[in-house]
């Protein structure tokens, strides 16, 4: 069994806020022992490229495009050949897409 | 806060050191924290101990017991030194309960001038201090002192275990009582580079609730006169390097705010539409982005885990109740939160941009949150890396099916012909 004894003394600071103690929290990332186990994640392509690489993308992806139009419209039925058509249209939907994500990432829509 | 000298004067070795609080206090009981101190009086080291909820024996009226592990337990006849934290909210009750503009604010608290203790004690004192010296009144168990703004209760020599003596003190309190009844926080995590925090809010001024009309005149003419126990600014304490800070209520953007950086921390000063005054509410969102690699990390095992602050950014407030949801990636799997005090958990779906089937969300709620809680936590998850592509392929794809559709138009023959 224990017994409390000798200067038990309690303080009491009498308000809403608490005494401030040592040193206040800050959440800031972790010490350095812990930092040491563990590396931060980090976004897959530098993220002051985005804008950039959006302009890029989708201009190269808009130039694509003007040429699947414009072989569409200059060819007839019977010249048209239909995997030039699918190639192109595969490489201009893939720089759009990717320059469609980059804008969005640019625009501060982190999706 | 209380310091105690602990002896063993039983037969065998303890390892353990037992706290008991009456009813109406552990209602209100945020947090106890508890060190062992070890040394004289200059070198003190200080030794966390941990504290956890038990049943204690022989208590009365159902007091709620803590239990502290000792690092060694003590052997007969040695004594140690302890020293316990519990921070209690809502313990002033404002009196009267309505004031005038022009009153100060008057509050009551009640307590025991001894320690409730499962064992009997040698010794004590306890110690009250006030914001002002202005106390109205106090109940004199003797030996009582007063001394500016310090009340002293004691020394008070051979007490049985479980003695309890009510104390009322009287006196003027006019510090903001800035009370968030509600918080919900919410921290979505986008892997291409951002943390994004919503954080809603429900402010109450917790103090004597304002009678009669609030004359803004008075106010502005004769400040330290009128509305003494009002505030009309709070601080908001985020992590450097915080962007795209916005903060906005239901009408729109609330354009008197201050936003100050710097390498180690950033304060956001807002100021509600109006001052508060007791009994009067305000809801607002505070939002802001954060960068990644800040607080996203990986651990040897290849989890992935958040290290974020649990708690509310505005410094000097208390949260009735605080909802942390952690919005994690679309992919990830097994969340699990590591949190040094018990919250309740469980899992949410949102869906959010881009999204197929959804998106794992993490929520966490706790009552009776002080600033002590303002610690880092951490919400580990597996994910993989593949995962990510998943949103550029969607609108590749759709792109395609554009392309595709208009190559199929041109090709098929719809025309009616002869042959």
């Amino acid at each position: 069994q224990l017994r409390l004894s000798v200067n038990a003394a309690r303080d009491f600071t009498l308000r809403i806020q608490r005494q401030n103690r040592a040193s206040p929290h800050s959440p800031s990332p972790p010490p350095a022992a812990a930092a040491m186990a563990s590396k931060p994640v980090t976004a897959p392509v530098p993220i002051t490229w985005y804008p950039t690489l959006a302009v890029f993308m989708l201009s190269i992806g808009l130039l694509i495009t003007a040429s699947f139009f414009i072989y569409e419209a200059t060819s007839s039925r019977k010249t048209r050949s239909l995997p030039k058509e699918l190639t192109t249209g595969a490489l201009a939907s893939f720089f759009l897409g990717f320059g469609s994500l980059f804008l969005l990432l640019a625009s501060g829509v982190y999706v | 806060l209380s310091l105690s000298q602990v002896e063993n004067t039983g037969k065998a070795a303890a390892s353990d050191v037992l706290l008991a609080f009456p009813p109406t206090e552990a209602e209100h009981l945020a947090e106890v924290k508890a060190q062992a101190a070890s040394g004289k009086k200059r070198k003190k080291t200080y030794a966390h101990l941990i504290v956890e909820p038990t049943d204690v024996p022989d208590a009365p009226n159902g007091a709620k017991g803590f239990r502290l592990a000792l690092h060694n337990p003590l052997s007969p006849g040695e004594t140690t030194t302890i020293e316990v934290l519990y921070m209690l909210t809502h313990s002033m009750e404002p009196f009267p309960a309505e004031i005038s503009q022009s009153d100060p604010q008057l509050v009551y608290y009640r307590d025991s001038a001894y320690i409730l203790s499962p064992y009997r004690i040698k010794q004590q004192t306890t110690f009250i201090k006030t914001p002002s010296t202005n106390v109205q009144s106090f109940s004199r168990v003797e030996p009582t002192n007063r001394a500016g703004m310090e009340l002293k209760y004691g020394p008070y020599e051979d007490l049985p275990a479980y003695s309890y003596s009510p104390v009322l003190v009287h006196f003027e309190n006019n510090n903001p009582f800035a009370v968030v009844e509600e918080l919900v926080r919410e921290v979505e995590i986008s892997h291409w580079g951002n943390l994004q925090i919503t954080e809603h809010y429900t402010l109450a001024h917790g103090g004597a609730k304002l009678k009669g009309v609030f004359s803004r005149v008075d106010y502005q003419s004769r400040p330290s006169a009128s509305g003494v126990s009002s505030f009309k600014n709070l601080l908001a304490r985020l992590p450097p390097r915080v962007h795209s800070v916005y903060y906005r209520d239901e009408i729109g953007n609330i354009s008197s705010s201050r936003l100050r950086t710097d390498s180690r921390k950033s304060e956001l000063e807002i100021e509600p539409r109006y001052p508060l005054f007791g009994g009067w509410k305000s809801t607002f969102i505070i939002g802001y982005g954060l960068p990644l690699e800040d607080f996203l990390f990986e651990s040897t095992d290849g989890k992935r885990y958040l290290n974020f602050t649990f708690g509310c950014p505005l410094s000097g407030t208390v949260v009735d109740k605080l909802t942390l949801k952690v919005v994690l990636p679309e992919g990830s799997k097994d969340p699990s939160a590591v949190i040094p005090f018990p919250v309740e958990e469980h899992m949410e779906t949102k869906y959010s941009y881009l999204d197929v089937v959804g998106r794992p969300v993490l929520v966490l709620e706790k009552k009776n949150v002080v600033p002590e809680h303002n610690i880092p936590f951490q919400v580990y998850y597996t994910f993989n890396p593949i995962f990510m592509l998943a949103e550029p392929l969607m609108l590749v794809s759709t792109v395609f099916f554009l392309f595709a559709s208009c190559v199929a138009y041109l090709h098929i023959d719809i025309s009616i012909r002869k042959g």
